[in-house]
């Protein structure tokens, strides 16, 4: 490839997704493949262009006010086709572009990909794909899904766009604030995402983690955010702060009890811990409770000097609010460990009448880790090995192995 | 964010001929499915439903039922939080069996059941 194409390259790589998200606000009239379309060609105009006469200074400008331009003319075909009063239309069309794609455009797309319509997953593709600006086979990778699965719900959630106009219904602050709830649950979902180990890709990891701690930011920086979107920020931000420690300097996976905690990145956990103050309100979250559980876990020394008594009180709370038998399996761990075995156990064994939860890996895990530590090394075998056929990643069985080698 | 049962409906004729080990291999992954939805928070509860049961009228309890019979059958449920019925439906479409046309999906509002107060209102 030569020097113009690989640069034009890295500019789509970059870009795309923002000069597509800012056509689809800026006009009721373009619909998301043809507005994929036109940026498509700016691209290709770009390249033969700069060859010819030079790569221009501003490049994103260049590409954008192309698009802006080609947009401008689709839409006036159409409308001359339609035989609308075009002049009306083109004007206030115009006033919506702003002279670039900016961070506040990102949120204003943010909210509308958390239309109340769409299902949580779709929701969080449509915003990894126009807001983050990944493709097709990254999104599949970050959330584990297959290529033609995305572009299924990426198909459907495209329809509910055309058909609704979703991304364009006049966004004023009051219509918007409903949506709160929705935008906090598809940063908390990116956030998680890049913070499971379930790609081995790194920096795509590292990369969503960052780019939901963004828009975090720039939410708070709004005049949107609540005190949720501060203890979502907490959260976030106590994870962040083991980031790190979460790996063996050989790559293995660490588990909370393993991982050095002199890894742990002190000025985030400062900086948490200031958010979680801020957020104080009468009514808490599920983010204030996690929140809460990972400053407990963030700030004590020692895995055996942990507040247990507070984490139970705060799992036992979440489950109030929020029931999961994903939250169960961890608060009958915390239970485990404040020495309510019995209970423990009894929600363990519970769980395992669940027809899904069963064939779940972690819960397999952790009944062999806590049946090693009582000393039932068999049973603990039993469970460990089922846990390793039921999970395929291979840093989680690297490290489920590496329990069973320890018996 | 309101209450829907997701119903599974499906051929249980051929699946009445599985064994349960059968049946359930021959069907998609659910898990991962199942999983995100409780880490976004809307998974509640769910099961697969045995093939068959009792049937009960008035007129006293019939062993097996008509069910069988039936070609989309009742096979399991799945209880959900959602923010309004087109979400629960666009939940629905990303189950694995559903998309893979294993199965349909019913979705049902849950409804308040209003039992009219028969004692006095306290003054």
């Amino acid at each position: 490839m030569d020097k113009i194409a690989q640069e034009v390259d890295e500019l789509y790589k970059a870009n795309f997704g923002k000069i597509v998200a800012s056509l689809l606000y800026a006009s009721s009239s373009i619909d998301p493949e043809t507005a994929e379309d036109l940026v498509q060609d700016s691209f290709a105009s770009a390249l033969t262009d700069w060859k010819q006469n030079g790569v221009p200074s501003n490049k994103v400008g260049w590409i954008y006010k192309v698009s802006k331009n080609k947009a401008l003319n689709r839409i006036k075909r159409d409308k001359r086709v339609e035989a609308l009063s075009e002049r009306t239309k083109v004007e206030s069309f115009e006033l919506r572009f702003s002279d670039s794609a900016t961070n506040d455009q990102q949120l204003t797309l943010l909210f509308a990909c958390a239309h109340p319509d769409l299902s949580p997953k779709s929701q969080v593709v449509i915003t990894l794909k126009y807001v983050l600006n990944l493709k097709v086979d990254a999104i599949a990778k970050a959330l584990c899904m297959t290529i033609d699965g995305i572009d299924k719900l990426l198909f459907r959630a495209r329809q509910k766009i055309k058909e609704e106009r979703i991304l364009l219904r006049e966004s004023h602050a009051l219509a918007l604030i409903p949506r709160l709830p929705i935008v906090h649950k598809i940063i908390y979902l990116t956030f998680n995402e890049g913070y499971k180990s379930l790609s081995n890709d790194q920096i795509l990891r590292n990369e969503l983690c960052e780019e939901a701690l963004l828009l975090n930011k720039a939410l708070l920086d709004s005049s949107l955010a609540n005190k949720d979107t501060l203890a979502l920020y907490a959260l976030m931000l106590f994870n962040s702060a083991r980031f790190e420690s979460r790996f063996s300097a050989t790559g293995d996976l660490l588990d909370l009890e393993q991982q050095d905690r002199s890894l742990w990145n002190q000025d985030l956990i400062f900086m948490a811990s200031d958010f979680l103050r801020k957020s104080k309100d009468d009514a808490a979250s599920s983010y204030h409770l996690e929140a809460a559980i990972a400053c407990v876990h963030c700030t004590s020394r020692s895995f055996e000097s942990t507040d247990w008594r507070t984490i139970t009180g705060l799992y036992a709370r979440l489950l109030k609010d929020y029931p999961s038998p994903f939250i169960e399996l961890n608060y009958a761990i915390a239970l485990y460990y404040y020495g309510d075995k019995e209970s423990a156990f009894s929600i363990l064994n519970e769980l395992q009448r669940h027809p899904f939860l069963s064939q779940y890996y972690l819960l397999n895990s952790a009944l062999g880790k806590l049946h090693r530590l009582e000393g039932n090394v068999v049973l603990a075998r039993q469970y460990l090995v089922k846990a390793l056929d039921q999970t395929h990643l291979t840093k989680e069985r690297a490290f489920i192995q590496r329990t069973i080698n320890e018996l | 964010m309101e209450k829907f049962m997701l119903i599974v409906r499906e051929d249980l004729k051929k699946i009445g001929k599985l064994t349960p080990e059968e049946r359930f291999a021959s069907g998609p992954d659910m898990l991962d499915w199942l999983k995100s939805l409780a880490e976004s928070g809307h998974y509640v509860t769910g099961q697969p439903l045995a093939i068959t049961g009792k049937y009960v009228t008035k007129d006293g309890v019939f062993s097996d039922g008509p069910f069988i019979e039936a070609k989309e059958g009742v096979s399991g449920y799945d209880i959900i939080l959602a923010e309004n019925i087109n979400q629960a439906v666009a939940i629905a479409q990303t189950c694995p069996m559903v998309m893979t046309g294993f199965a349909v999906r019913e979705v049902r509002p849950f409804q308040e059941p209003l039992f009219p107060s028969k004692k006095p209102k306290p003054s």
